[in-house]
């Protein structure tokens, strides 16, 4: 029937469009990922936009290694994990208190604290930067975490707190009269069903710190110390024009992110739009 | 009602409390008296030497130091172009790195003059050092006579080519201007690229030498000292002459010679996309191994035979931070960097095409070193780059100038006047 | 860095309703016996605390150095407004300024439309329709640096952009694109977008998805075509969803930073400069620390605007 024809023709000419659509999107990558298995030789002789003459996979030890990318990464964990648990918890417990119980001043400080997330960062940057070179912390993971941990927490607080308040009273009324008490409440009862919401925001936290470039390069000096986005830069001045192996490096450097977009996918997205359909 | 009107004055007064300790806290404007965290201990060696020769080489020479010495130092290795941006930032943060690499002249006695260099004329007095020449020593003794540089090594300019390629196209190294212009219309008639370039972001500063080389061969090198330190103004004549000479090339240049930087520029060079380079000779530590061997130089053209020749030799080493909290070992250090053992050291594991500072330090015996060291001691002055001779800041302003003339030669006469007040406002600050 | 979340508008009672009648009414009451625990103080206080130290301390000392002239190392010497007057006759500033408010513009017309057009297109599910949405939103995990990094290799003068353009026979449009002066600034315009378009065509498709298909019916019912579907019934209920974009693009544009430091660092000669970059280069290569504060006060207070609406609609979603 025509209507069918009608159908299947439209749906051939979406899939057409939308692949079309994604491989402009994706070509860039794809590129990127051809020059970082070409050769040094090959790149300097037949130039960048040659079709590979060469199968490189060195490039990446070369970055891995040389580039420093092995140990950068490191550094990325050493912030970022401690990051994202201790942001979660804090922000949980702010959030916890602050949605379920009346505590004096409660939207003033749900604002206060997201205003904290808007501010741009330009303006933290210097004092954060001679503060801590003035209390002998910089330079150090500890500055760089409780820095990443202040900035982004009363975005979390915020999200959470709206999220929890959708929990039914009930189920508080029922430990209260257990006789429990608001840390066990917390922690036993209100934690465990806000784990969706712990889960989409936790991916986003990870993926935000991170790839994070102004603090690192604020408040570290030692090349040793830097995490893997500030680490990009050191090696794209060590590998001047050896674009391979730059290009290696920013593979490297992607992948953790993409490995969390990939695996926590739904809770990535639902994070973006927590609250956003009731 | 009054549990809760007691329960928020109890808020109030924990929130008070957080203020008031808040503001009791330190302020971000706090100086330190430099009493930083350990007295003694490891000391950091901040360093630009980033290209992967050269790394490897401050790698090795670290650690043959630790095995002969009681003191440590680490390494830390920073991009090049991150480097001298943020080389003011790391003398002026709280808990300084202790050494760096950078360069003699009035770069180095500017951050002298700011009281942020160590004195280190007690290394100048050892043993190891009484060889140098008088030459280092006034180059690395600031306004108030105190040594704050201990030079390592030293290298030279020139315009560098492939032999192969010269003889395939019949070409033989020009001394002259004239004969120079021939060559590059030789080799653009060959369809290649005559003259490559490389200041593309980042790496701007390469221009300064063409500028720096034409002022020197037209006007010597007293000129151009006096110029760089605020004696001339950049609208005199002789600066217009620079251009006028500099426009007579200008069309033998890579189109594209401000977009690359001069580790690309030195690969097109040896993948033979263009005929000639002028380049210092670090970009050895860039290319691929071997790359070398087909490459030969010669010095800069003469333009006016009249004026006698000067080269640039800018001269590598360390200074030292004056807050470092340990003085013994950056000595110690810096001292074992001149001996002869260290430099040789140096010139086997990096490229080899530098000139060790310690005269009884043996150069790489490569005919490449030695034709550019019996240049360097064939000339007349040495002066030792742009930057290096005036500030980071006025660097800043060539860079400016100088990319803008190559992309627009028709607006030199604004291109100028705006260098000069730019400069102007530099020099002031200074 | 910050994500915003759309809440739906909350249904008519709550807001304006005097507090003593809410507090009876309706499944949020709340469990105070003897006011907050200790515990629940400390809940709150503790990251509280954190913020403050890490974030508000420091910002009451920025907006202070920014009256000051201070190099980092010899104390800071009170001068007033003096920074700020100096702005008035700084070319660079004025240039960062004109580029962040052509950044703003371009950057935000083109990710609006652009997510909105993506988000329109692939709205429904279909058979390999994550697929499709997987291949926009994968820039948006990468760092921006790294995202930088790769659009540096394929602007080349010998690279990508320029191959791709002279082998479709636009050759004539080839150019040094981050050394140009005149191109620098748009050029790096193109990654923030690629990777831009992907979060906010996200964030259109959830609020696609909240839009009441029996609105559709209606309208078409009553013979509307397509465009006057789009323009009656989706734009109007995409309202709020606008309000949280708008946000996001703001203060994405202020992480423009990123990219513009990787590839050009405002170069060449301030062509690209931004007032991100700008502030970060005065104040930690020039180590002219009052007036980098100063310029990142002038950064807060363009960004004024888009915190308070922001913060006032998260007001009145809070209760």
């Amino acid at each position: 029937m025509a209507a069918t024809r009608n159908r299947q023709l439209r749906t051939i000419g979406f899939h057409t469009g939308a692949s079309f659509l994604s491989a402009i999107w994706f070509l860039p990558i794809a590129l990127i990922l051809i020059i970082s298995l070409r050769s040094t030789n090959d790149v300097l002789a037949n130039g960048l936009n040659a079709l590979p003459h060469s199968f490189a996979p060195g490039n990446y030890s070369s970055a891995w290694t040389g580039g420093g990318m092995e140990h950068a990464l490191i550094n990325s964990a050493i912030v970022a994990v401690p990051g994202v648990a201790i942001t979660l918890l804090l922000g949980s417990m702010a959030a916890f208190a602050l949605s379920r119980y009346e505590i004096p001043f409660r939207r003033t400080l749900i604002l206060v604290m997201l205003g904290g997330n808007l501010l741009p960062p330009q303006i933290l940057l210097v004092p954060v930067a001679k503060l801590s070179q003035v209390f002998g912390i910089y330079d150090t993971f500890t500055t760089l975490i409780a820095v990443e941990i202040g900035f982004g927490l009363g975005f979390y607080v915020f999200v959470l707190q709206g999220f929890m308040r959708s929990i039914p009273t009930e189920i508080q009324q029922a430990a209260l009269l257990d006789g429990a008490g608001p840390i066990q409440i917390y922690w036993r009862i209100v934690l465990p069903l806000a784990r969706p919401a712990l889960a989409a925001l936790g991916a986003l936290a990870f993926t935000w710190i991170f790839n994070d470039l102004l603090w690192p390069i604020t408040v570290l000096i030692t090349e040793s110390k830097m995490p893997v986005t500030p680490a990009l830069l050191t090696l794209q001045g060590q590998f001047v024009s050896y674009w391979n192996v730059i290009a290696a490096g920013s593979v490297i450097a992607a992948i953790p992110t993409v490995a969390v977009f990939l695996r926590f996918q739904r809770h990535f997205i639902s994070g973006l739009n927590l609250g956003a359909v009731k | 009602m009054s549990s809760l009107e007691t329960s928020r004055r109890g808020f109030l007064t924990g929130v008070g409390a957080l203020g008031a300790a808040a503001a009791l806290g330190g302020c971000a404007t706090a100086t330190t008296s430099g009493s930083s965290a350990q007295q003694g201990g490891a000391v950091t060696l901040q360093s630009d030497l980033s290209s992967p020769l050269a790394e490897k080489a401050m790698q090795a020479l670290i650690a043959a130091y630790s095995k002969q010495s009681k003191y440590t130092v680490n390494l830390n290795t920073v991009a090049a172009t991150t480097y001298q941006p943020l080389l003011p930032t790391y003398l002026t943060s709280a808990n300084p790195p202790d050494i760096y690499t950078w360069y003699a002249g009035s770069d180095a006695n500017h951050y002298a003059a700011r009281g942020l260099l160590l004195d280190v004329s007690s290394v100048w007095n050892s043993s190891a050092m009484n060889k140098y020449p008088a030459a280092l020593k006034s180059l690395s003794t600031d306004a108030a006579g105190q040594q704050i540089f201990v030079p390592t090594d030293y290298y030279w300019w020139g315009v560098f080519y492939r032999k192969s390629q010269f003889a395939k196209w019949g070409l033989s190294a020009p001394t002259t201007w004239a004969e120079f212009l021939q060559v590059c219309q030789t080799i653009k008639s060959k369809g290649v690229i005559p003259i490559g370039l490389g200041a593309g972001t980042g790496t701007a500063w390469v221009a300064s030498a063409w500028f720096d080389y034409l002022d020197i061969r037209l006007n010597g090198a007293q000129y151009h000292r006096d110029l760089l330190a605020g004696k001339h103004s950049f609208t005199d004549p002789q600066v217009a002459d620079v251009f006028t000479a500099w426009k007579q090339v200008l069309p033998y240049f890579d189109p594209n010679g401000t977009a690359v930087t001069w580790q690309e520029a030195s690969n097109q060079l040896i993948q033979g996309q263009s005929g000639m380079l002028l380049t210092g000779t670090f970009f050895a530590d860039a290319v691929p191994a071997g790359s070398l061997d087909d490459l030969d130089f010669f010095k800069f053209p003469v333009i006016d035979p009249s004026v006698p020749d000067a080269e640039e030799a800018p001269t590598d080493g360390l200074f030292a931070s004056s807050r470092t909290h340990n003085a013994d070992a950056v000595m110690d250090f810096m001292t074992w960097m001149t001996t002869p053992a260290a430099q040789n050291l140096w010139t086997a594991t990096s490229s080899g095409t530098v000139i060790p500072a310690n005269p009884l330090a043996k150069s790489p015996a490569t005919p490449l070193v030695e034709k550019g060291k019996a240049m360097l001691a064939a000339a007349s002055e040495l002066t030792q780059f742009f930057n290096r001779d005036s500030t980071d800041a006025l660097q800043n302003t060539a860079n400016t100038a100088l990319i803008d003339f190559i992309q627009n030669p028709g607006k030199l006469n604004s291109i100028l006047a705006t260098w000069q007040s730019q400069a102007e406002q530099v020099w002031k600050s200074a | 860095m910050t994500v915003a979340s759309t809440q739906a508008l909350p249904s008519g009672s709550a807001t304006g309703t005097p507090r003593a009648q809410r507090r009876t009414r309706g499944p949020r009451r709340r469990f105070r016996p003897f006011g907050p625990s200790p515990a629940l103080i400390a809940f709150v206080l503790v990251p509280l605390l954190v913020e403050s130290v890490a974030v508000f301390w420091p910002a009451i000392q920025g907006f202070y150095i920014s009256l000051t002239h201070w190099d980092g190392v010899n104390p800071p010497t009170f001068t007033g407004l003096g920074n700020y007057r100096q702005m008035f006759s700084d070319p660079v500033f004025r240039k960062a300024l004109e580029n962040t408010a052509i950044w703003l513009v371009l950057f935000g017309t083109v990710s609006a439309a652009g997510g909105l057009g993506c988000a329109l297109f692939l709205q429904r599910e279909r058979r390999g329709i994550s697929i499709y949405r997987a291949a926009l939103f994968l820039p948006v995990v990468f760092s921006l640096t790294a995202t930088a990094l790769m659009w540096q290799t394929l602007y080349q003068p010998n690279g990508m952009v320029n191959g791709l353009l002279s082998s479709i026979g636009l050759g004539g449009w080839q150019h040094a694109w981050l050394a140009n002066p005149s191109t620098a600034l748009y050029a790096q315009i193109v990654p923030a977008l690629w990777r831009e378009i992907g979060y906010v065509m996200v964030l259109y498709l959830a609020g696609l998805k909240g839009i009441d298909p029996v609105l559709y019916e209606a309208a078409k019912v009553d013979g509307a075509s397509a465009w006057q579907q789009f323009r009656n019934v989706t734009l109007p209920q995409l309202r709020s969803v606008n309000a949280v974009v708008l946000s996001v693009i703001v203060i994405d544009s202020l992480r423009s930073f990123d990219v513009v430091w990787a590839l050009t660092q405002g170069g060449p000669y301030n062509s690209s400069q931004l007032l991100s970059t700008y502030m970060y280069q005065t104040a930690f290569v020039n180590t002219d620390y009052g007036y980098g504060c100063a310029l990142a006060v002038v950064i807060f207070v363009l960004a004024f605007g888009v915190i308070v609406s922001y913060l006032i609609r998260a007001f009145k979603e809070t209760d």
